[in-house]
């Protein structure tokens, strides 16, 4: 435009004689209505642009693991029943639809939502599961036959959001429930579908009850008007700005037909502040408040939203019960006057509570260590703007009931300690992850787990100590030829000197040196002296070399006080390594995420199970065994105060100097955990690797109820019957014999048999160790 | 838009007298166009769009993995069309005759292949959970989504880890993939778990045969045909 409106308003001058005056109106008039017509036009392409793109960004989301029920299953009904109120199911007498849960004994019958899932749609079931012993024993559909696998929808623990925090779910019309769009067209537009944007109406109500009341009270704003407020322009409320609010909702209305404006409406709506984040929309409100879909809720749920569209904030319902609780009963008194609820459904919504989840429970700060992982790792593959903008769909490896047995065993443990000098001011980090899979489960960054901040799980880098053994011993085995489980080896002090004329002279924990042990004994009662001296005759370049195999990646010097674990690492690291030993030494990378959906559900990447041999798995039996004794009869013992001894499991502690740091490294057949306390300022603490994070990881292996450590015997394994004092060749029924794993051929001669049964084959003895 | 109510229709009216009144568009102002049959056109597309297959895609010319010879070892009828939910007796009860009263007789024992206090499945048909998944692992490949295959082989192997029939398929996915390496260290795992199965020890050395030949390692190909001859 050459002129603007106001220069040129202000360059006319009034007319002097009357009739002049008149033309010079029209002319006004004309001129008026042709700049008038020219901003109409901007503004409907601005309308059109900005309505007809994408209207929202939506921040990528992230799941846990969906819980896959079958079978045979190893879950507790406690903890199946701890997943469906995580997701939000109600529990009814009788089954209602998706999303609720009856109980009757020992069974479980629910409705599940359906979800879609990367590689297919999961649709909504009713199913009846039965428990036995901590087992599902049956799964089947009411009235049908038994059903193979049924996946639950994944439980959301999170998203990614932009700088300006703004969040939503968006939802369509067709999940909108009816009862909803009655209740805001009461409450909010009565004449909603029968104005054009603007309601004349309205505007003299409004403009009746103000002036009555001397002053603004009212608002003549219909729906449309308010998308347009919340959608274009910014908050100031002057009457040009109104002007400009109501031509833009009459162009909308021109464009776009009534439901389509209603379903960015419920998009765009806010409806509560969570923090940092805010709560946009319908279908979010429904999860932040209720924790459950849209779709789901009942007429009090649906009249509590739409009371808060008044005032997220006056009305918020965690911090102003009495005042939403009003305000909704209200809602639902508009409902019935305009005919949308009768009476006594009326009557018998007013008698339900708020029914509003525990504060936080969707919220982005749940489980911060885990989700932090999450967005490392997807950062190296996204662009920020395409995980903050584009609707991702992260499915991760996340176990919630695995999370919450390790914070609740965490908390616990330190609780049981806190009597001793200095527990205090100890930090924890805690590693969950399937050995087999190399799948993540469970992570915790700090003793307060549902704090963000420094994520000691990955950013720790801490000395190791004894956890490092298991790598000289897995050198020294792999060598049969040189070493066995029995191979004699010394336990006595000893010096060396580096070329710099350094003296290096390691000490055992008790001060006391063994004399002539085992090679197992050595890792088993972690002897410093015997371990120390066995790396150093292997090379401790060879040891090194081991711990990269293991998965190990830091480069760290050759120097001797590496084998008695002066190399620091992260608890995430030690995960990895110990994965190798826990995996029959196959490596296999740890993963959080499993695969991610765009924005429209299209399959974007998956991350694929990779592994890779790395050890005999002869030489990883032996060393797993080593690692069970350390469970049985070494320095881990004490974990069977809180495990029952029928569970196999394998570990070891660590402990570094002045007990700066406490490790437990261990695993059954289904779970690896590695446990971290210490202090930040890296001060000394009371607590030993025994007494601080084999606790804790007891405690969580307890809850957790976990699968024995059974590895299948490698072909070129055998047991052979060797005397337990000498380690010399025995015979079954041999005074003192007992029976250990050898790689084949280095096993010792078989000593003369004492005759009362006849001799076994070696399979017979395979066998009978297996079972 | 077919019936016009008084408002919409004076609104329109209004504006078209408004424009009338104008010589020309204002230099600058963009052009009034309908958009709104598009945004619906966009969103339809949006709700009713398929599961994309470009990712699972195979490369031209590459063709998935020959099937192998079914016999014992290959755990899913090969023409399947089963659903992931097993009907009365169809998958759960192989050979059974559907509908029979074993149906409501829940099994005294899980389903094969799910470890139970770390013990290994017997050499036997598979059923349930596992064989459902990779019935439908087996449907996906066929049908040329490999990554969905594989995702559903993931879900089995998470159920059944030490099955070493996941691991087989897993790794055959993995050559049609085209990624031999990862397909003969699937196998290797598989072999740690196949002790006392003659006949799946073969199949998998002979999978480790083809992937040392895809990686260009002749010798080591004739190494594990020599491998599976001993083991058949």
């Amino acid at each position: 435009m050459k002129q603007s409106p106001s220069s040129r308003s202000r360059r006319t001058k009034p007319a002097r004689p009357k009739r002049r005056w008149l033309g010079w109106l029209v002319k006004l008039g004309l001129v008026g209505l042709v700049i008038l017509a020219g901003f109409a036009i901007y503004l409907d392409a601005v309308v059109q642009e900005k309505f007809s793109g994408k209207r929202w960004t939506v921040p990528a989301k992230v799941y846990a693991r969906p819980l896959e029920v079958f079978s045979g299953l190893k879950l507790s009904q406690a903890d199946f029943l701890r997943e469906l109120e995580a997701l939000g199911y109600r529990r009814t007498e009788r089954l209602e639809g998706p999303g609720g849960f009856s109980v009757a004994g020992s069974a479980v019958e629910l409705q599940t939502r359906g979800f879609q899932f990367y590689e297919s749609v999961e649709s909504s079931q009713h199913i009846r599961v039965r428990f036995a012993n901590d087992r599902v024993a049956s799964m089947s559909r009411p009235g049908g036959g038994e059903l193979a696998v049924v996946r639950l929808e994944p439980l959301l623990i999170g998203g990614i959001y932009p700088a300006h925090q703004e969040d939503r779910i968006l939802i369509k019309i067709d999940e909108v429930p009816p009862l909803l769009v009655d209740a805001l067209v009461a409450v909010e537009d009565r004449e909603y579908f029968q104005h054009f944007g603007v309601s004349p109406k309205s505007i003299a109500r409004a403009l009746w009850v103000n002036v009555s009341a001397g002053g603004l009270r009212q608002g003549g704003s219909t729906l449309t008007q308010q998308l347009v407020k919340n959608f274009f322009l910014t908050n100031e409320r002057t009457l040009s700005r109104k002007a400009v609010e109501a031509m833009m909702a009459v162009l909308l209305e021109l464009h776009y037909d009534k439901w389509e404006i209603l379903e960015a409406y419920l998009n765009e709506v806010f409806l509560g502040q969570d923090g940092q984040r805010a709560i946009h929309g319908f279908g979010l409100a429904s999860q932040y408040y209720f924790g459950q879909p849209l779709a789901e809720l009942k007429a009090h749920q649906v009249a509590l939203l739409v009371g808060m569209v008044k005032g997220p904030t006056f009305y918020n319902p965690r911090r102003q019960p009495e005042r939403a609780l009003a305000r909704r009963n209200l809602v639902l008194d508009l409902m019935v006057e305009q005919g949308s609820l009768d009476a006594a459904q009326a009557t018998r919504a007013k008698q339900q509570p708020l029914g509003i989840t525990p504060r936080g429970r969707l919220a982005d700060t749940s489980f911060p260590a885990f989700l932090d992982l999450v967005k490392r790792q997807l950062r190296e593959d996204y662009q920020e703007q395409d995980l903050t903008e584009e609707g991702l769909r992260i499915f991760t490896s996340f176990d919630p009931l695995l999370q919450l047995k390790a914070e609740e065993a965490l908390a616990e443990t330190l609780q049981r300690l806190g009597n001793r000098k200095g527990v205090d001011e100890i930090e924890a980090a805690m590693v969950v992850a399937n050995p087999e899979t190399g799948e993540l489960q469970a992570l915790i960054g700090g003793r307060q787990p549902r704090f963000a901040g420094y994520n000691r799980a990955l950013d720790a880098v801490r000395p190791i100590g004894s956890l490092v053994k298991p790598a000289v011993y897995l050198a020294a085995l792999e060598r049969p030829s040189q070493y066995t489980l029995t191979s004699l080896i010394e336990d006595e002090p000893f010096s060396v000197t580096a070329r710099d004329g350094q003296v290096w002279q390691p000490q055992n924990y008790d001060r006391k040196s063994h004399g002539t042990v085992y090679l197992y004994q050595g890792l088993v009662n972690s002897y410093n002296l015997s371990t120390a001296r066995l790396g150093l005759d292997i090379g401790v370049e060879n040891v090194l070399r081991t711990l990269q195999r293991l998965g190990v990646t830091r480069q760290w010097p050759a120097y001797p006080s590496m084998l008695l674990g002066a190399g620091a690492l992260t608890p995430m690291e030690v995960t990895g390594m110990y994965q190798t030993l826990a995996n029959g030494g196959f490596n296999t990378p740890l993963r959080a995420i499993r695969s991610v959906l765009g924005g429209s559900g299209e399959p974007l990447k998956r991350y694929p199970f990779e592994i890779q041999q790395r050890f005999d798995p002869g030489a990883i039996y032996l060393i797993q065994n080593a690692m069970q004794r350390t469970m049985r009869e070494g320095t881990g013992r004490s974990v069977y105060n809180q495990l029952p001894t029928t569970l196999s499991l394998a570990g070891k502690t660590g402990t570094s100097n002045d007990s700066r740091d406490s490790w437990f490294a261990g695993f059954s057949q289904d779970l690896l955990s590695v446990v971290w306390l210490g202090r930040d300022d890296n001060g000394a603490t009371p607590l030993t690797g025994a007494s601080g994070g084999m606790q804790v990881w007891a405690r969580f292996m307890a809850k957790a109820d976990p699968m024995p450590l059974e590895t299948p015997v490698p072909d070129n394994i055998v047991l052979a019957w060797v005397n337990a004092y000498t380690g010399e060749g025995s015979a079954e029924h041999c005074p003192d014999a007992v029976q250990m794993p050898y790689i084949r051929g280095s096993e010792p001669r078989p000593g003369a048999s004492c005759g009362i049964p006849p001799a076994e084959s070696v399979m017979d003895w395979v066998r009978g160790w297996l079972n | 838009m077919q019936r016009c109510d008084v408002n919409r229709c004076l609104v329109a009216l209004a504006a078209l007298l408004i424009l009338a009144g104008c010589a020309s568009n204002p230099p600058g102002a963009v052009p009034v166009k309908d958009n709104g049959a598009s945004i619906r056109q966009e969103q339809e597309w949006m709700g009713a769009e398929p599961l994309g297959r470009q990712p699972g895609t195979p490369a031209p010319g590459m063709t998935p993995a020959p099937e192998p010879d079914a016999e014992v070892l290959v755990m899913v009828p090969p023409d399947a069309d089963m659903p992931l939910q097993t009907g009365p007796g169809a998958v759960a009860f192989p050979g059974g005759s559907s509908g029979s009263a074993i149906v409501a007789a829940p099994p005294s024992q899980p389903p094969s292949g799910i470890p139970q206090g770390g013990r290994l499945a017997p050499d036997e048909e598979l059923e349930g959970p596992v064989l459902a998944l990779l019935t439908s692992a087996r449907q996906m490949q066929s049908s040329g989504d490999l990554n969905g295959a594989a995702s559903n082989l993931e879900r089995a192997q998470r159920i059944a880890p030490r099955e070493p029939q996941v691991l087989f398929r897993l790794a055959e996915l993995r050559l049609a993939q085209d990624a031999p390496a990862q397909a003969e260290q699937l196998a290797r795992r598989a072999l740690t778990y196949a002790t006392g199965r003659p006949a799946l020890q073969a199949s998998l050395w002979e999978l480790i045969a083809q992937a040392r030949e895809r990686q260009g390692d002749p010798a080591g190909a004739a190494q594990a045909r020599q491998r599976a001859r001993v083991s058949s």
